[in-house]
């Protein structure tokens, strides 16, 4: 395996796992935006959790003040009769050297008695002179590290009771909270600072406890909140699902489902509301499906009951027709113009059978496989008398379509006959090119004929129903104004499209295009609707303006 | 070409110009208005063919189609108002050898008759084979393992035309014209129906025939003789 082969499944490898880390990203976004109940639990926990938080706070900040309070309070009472005792003790000595001394050991004596301190610390006042003689005193040891200047100063300027929080060092880099308090004592004819330590880590503990009692706590209701949430949300959204699923099946056409109804909250008058109109809708729709089964039945009986009469008259007219060399000159043109009107009633019979066939969606395309350019060969023979009667050279191009494709084709050949009939009716007498060609999705035909061309007005109409471009010229062929009709409606039938190009002074050009495999709904354009032949855009003259219209899918 | 033809249809106005017609053309026509007296009406006038409408009073003409063709292969033709493909497949099934859509040509409805009444296919006598079948056109005759096959004229016809040229793909519109008589693009239903009515009675296994086998897209051919 080369270095280049190699490189491939590791990138590969790279963009897959950069893929599920992005969905992995993303899945709970689309959870978010997706799901109602998992969005308002989410929205309530966030909110819960704040508040928690904020109220967890200040309630574990108000403890541990009132905790430290107290335990001050106790402090400072404890110390203050601490130095009491020891004033009262050294009051009684000499202010000799040993007596100093010895003063000095039962005063700390009388102090550790009343207030039991973690430590103590006896320092002589730097403005007192007369002490001299003894020394400082520390238990335990380095104990005058806690005591800080600021609190000596503060000592110093009015001899009162002063405090302040430390940190008392236990073992490597640990401490416990502590309290420092000074008072001074008149020893002999000086003054001493006595600063007591007490250790207020049992309040440190006791508010630990709190504090965690709060988190637990806060945890439980967030989880409780969850789920109360959770529970609420389900119940609110059960009937809302359940009403969405119901509309989606209604909308799909199952007009009978309903949402059940229960109780009498919001969600069952919305259930009741929804279920009445669903109601109304079914009714309003089968009262329509049931008015247009009794109108298409009606067409299709009236031109069935109308066939029975118009094979006689049809078969008596011929009869007639026959005999017309025996009749005297009128009778006898009687009896063509009864035939030719009568044949021309039938075609027109016809046309309206199959429009009502289609408009009540009856028409059934009988696919099988069909060659496109024989069909149109066929359609051009077919109408070869018309084009020599209009003096019209049909000029036939089959670069592709060649090969079967499946198609009714009674319907196509209907459509090109009508197409060609058309071009050969508008085409004055100037050539019509049909084109056949195919892509790999489409096949289409394409009549051009070379004559007056339309309006744009008239573009968009040429496909209605009975209508004539201009009513006022004369039909060669007696078309029932049904034709473009008709065909429109077998190309969407095929699931094609019948297009029409045309340019005031350039002609016009049909473009019938069909999927080349039945149900494919993409189509591409294997004959361009505007024909290669057509004059340049810019050469037309303005007032004839080039429209395209497009009908079917 | 002398012939009795019932015409089955209610339509007292419609038979009665039908009647003209085909007495024109020189044929016999007997009428009969009711489909439930119209199987008693075939037997006691035994006519060289029938014209029947599918919508009829008493029996319908699907119902009639299927009695008659219980115990005659006479040929059939339908007259029916609708061009519906299921209408026009199921009066084909029923055993119509053709239809005919309301309203139609007297000239049609003439080559129609004529086609169905002229003497059979071929009268050379000689005996061909098609898979394991022997047609023996002399005697009207299919037979399997020397078992006659029931068929009618026309279904006889199309198996005939078929094994005549067995190496020959008839196209739908060849079989139209030399089976049916028709002369321009008709009803290609036709073939596939009567093939298929065909199939159902020469084939061992309909589903995978090799008698009459499709040749897609194109038409139809004769399987090769065993």
């Amino acid at each position: 395996m080369t270095a280049e082969q190699a490189r491939t499944p590791a990138s590969l490898r790279a963009a897959v796992t950069a893929r599920q880390a992005r969905r992995a990203v993303f899945a709970p976004a689309r959870l978010l935006r997706r799901s109602l109940r998992v969005r308002t639990v989410a929205i309530t926990l966030v909110l819960a959790t704040v508040a928690i938080f904020a109220v967890g706070t200040v309630v574990s900040y108000t403890i541990a003040q009132g905790l430290f309070g107290n335990r001050l309070e106790q402090v400072l009472a404890e110390s203050a009769r601490a130095t009491s005792a020891a004033q009262n003790v050294a009051v009684g000595y000499a202010t000799d050297s040993t007596s100093l001394q010895n003063a000095r050991f039962a005063a700390l004596d009388s102090v550790q008695t009343a207030a039991r301190p973690y430590g103590l610390y006896w320092a002589r006042s730097d403005s007192s002179a007369g002490a001299a003689q003894i020394g400082d005193v520390e238990l335990p040891e380095n104990v005058k590290n806690l005591v800080s200047t600021q609190l000596r100063r503060a000592l110093e300027k009015d001899g009162l009771q002063h405090w302040q929080s430390v940190s008392i060092p236990v073992a490597e880099g640990q401490v416990k909270p502590g309290i420092v308090v000074a008072n001074t004592i008149q020893f002999g004819d000086g003054t001493v600072e006595l600063y007591l330590v007490y250790d207020v880590a049992d309040v440190q503990g006791t508010l630990t406890v709190v504090q965690r009692s709060l988190l637990i706590g806060g945890a439980a209701l967030l989880l409780l909140i969850a789920m109360v949430t959770t529970a609420v949300v389900t119940l609110v959204v059960a009937p809302l699902r359940q009403a969405a699923a119901v509309s989606e099946r209604l909308a799909a056409g199952h007009l009978e489902e309903r949402i059940p109804e229960h109780g009498e909250d919001v969600v069952a008058t919305l259930a009741r509301s929804f279920n009445r109109m669903a109601e109304s809708l079914q009714r309003q729709i089968t009262q329509l499906a049931n008015l247009s089964k009794v109108q298409q039945r009606f067409v299709s009986d009236v031109s069935h009951e109308l066939r029975t009469p118009l094979t006689t008259i049809r078969l008596a007219s011929d009869v007639l027709f026959n005999a017309r060399e025996r009749y005297d000159a009128p009778t006898a043109r009687s009896a063509e113009l009864l035939k030719t009107q009568v044949e021309r009633f039938e075609t027109l019979l016809a046309d309206l059978l199959e429009i009502s066939r289609m408009d009540a969606r009856a028409a059934e395309v009988a696919g099988e496989p069909t060659n496109l350019v024989d069909l149109v060969r066929e359609g051009v023979d077919a109408l070869g008398g018309l084009a020599e009667e209009t003096g019209t050279t049909i000029r036939v191009h089959t670069p592709g379509g060649h090969a079967f494709v499946d198609v009714d084709n009674r319907r196509i050949a209907r459509i090109v006959r009508n197409l060609l009939a058309n071009a050969l009716e508008h085409g004055e007498g100037r050539p019509v090119d049909v084109t056949v060609d195919s892509s790999e999705r489409a096949v289409a035909v394409g009549v051009r004929d070379h004559g007056i061309g339309m309006s744009q007005q008239d573009a968009e109409r040429v496909f209605d129903r009975f209508w004539r471009a201009d009513p006022s010229r004369q039909r060669r062929i007696g078309g029932t104004g049904l034709g473009l009709a008709i065909s429109l409606e077998d190309a969407q039938l095929h699931g094609g499209a019948l297009e029409v190009w045309t340019s005031g002074s350039d002609g016009t050009n049909f473009v019938l295009t069909l999927p080349r495999r039945s149900g494919s709904t993409e189509l591409d354009r294997p004959v361009p609707l505007r024909p290669v032949d057509a004059v340049p855009e810019r050469a037309v003259e303005p007032r004839h303006q080039e429209t395209r219209v497009e009908v079917g899918s | 070409m002398s012939g009795r033809i019932l015409v089955v249809d209610d339509d007292t106005a419609l038979a009665e110009m039908i009647g003209i017609v085909l007495s024109s053309e020189g044929w016999e026509p007997v009428f009969c208005a009711d489909g439930a007296e119209a199987l008693g009406r075939f037997r006691a006038t035994g006519p060289d063919l029938v014209l029947l409408d599918l919508m009829l009073p008493g029996l319908d003409g699907i119902e009639v189609c299927r009695a008659i063709r219980t115990e005659s292969g006479v040929p059939i033709i339908m007259l029916t108002a609708k061009s519906d493909t299921s209408d026009v497949v199921d009066g084909l099934e029923s055993g119509a050898d053709d239809y005919i859509v309301k309203p139609f040509d007297p000239k049609e409805l003439v080559a129609r008759i004529r086609t169905r009444l002229r003497p059979s296919a071929s009268v050379l006598g000689n005996r061909l084979r098609i898979g394991d079948l022997t047609v023996d056109a002399a005697g009207h005759e299919v037979l399997r393992a020397g078992a006659a096959i029931p068929l009618t004229p026309l279904e006889f016809d199309l198996l005939h035309t078929l094994a005549s040229k067995p190496h020959q793909v008839f196209t739908r519109e060849m079989l139209l014209e030399q089976v049916w008589g028709y002369h321009y693009k008709a009803d290609t239903r036709l073939v596939n129906v009567h093939v298929q009515r065909l199939r159902a009675k020469v084939e061992v296994d309909p589903e995978n025939p090799r008698i009459v086998t499709t040749v897609r897209g194109v038409g139809y051919r004769a399987g090769a003789a065993v």
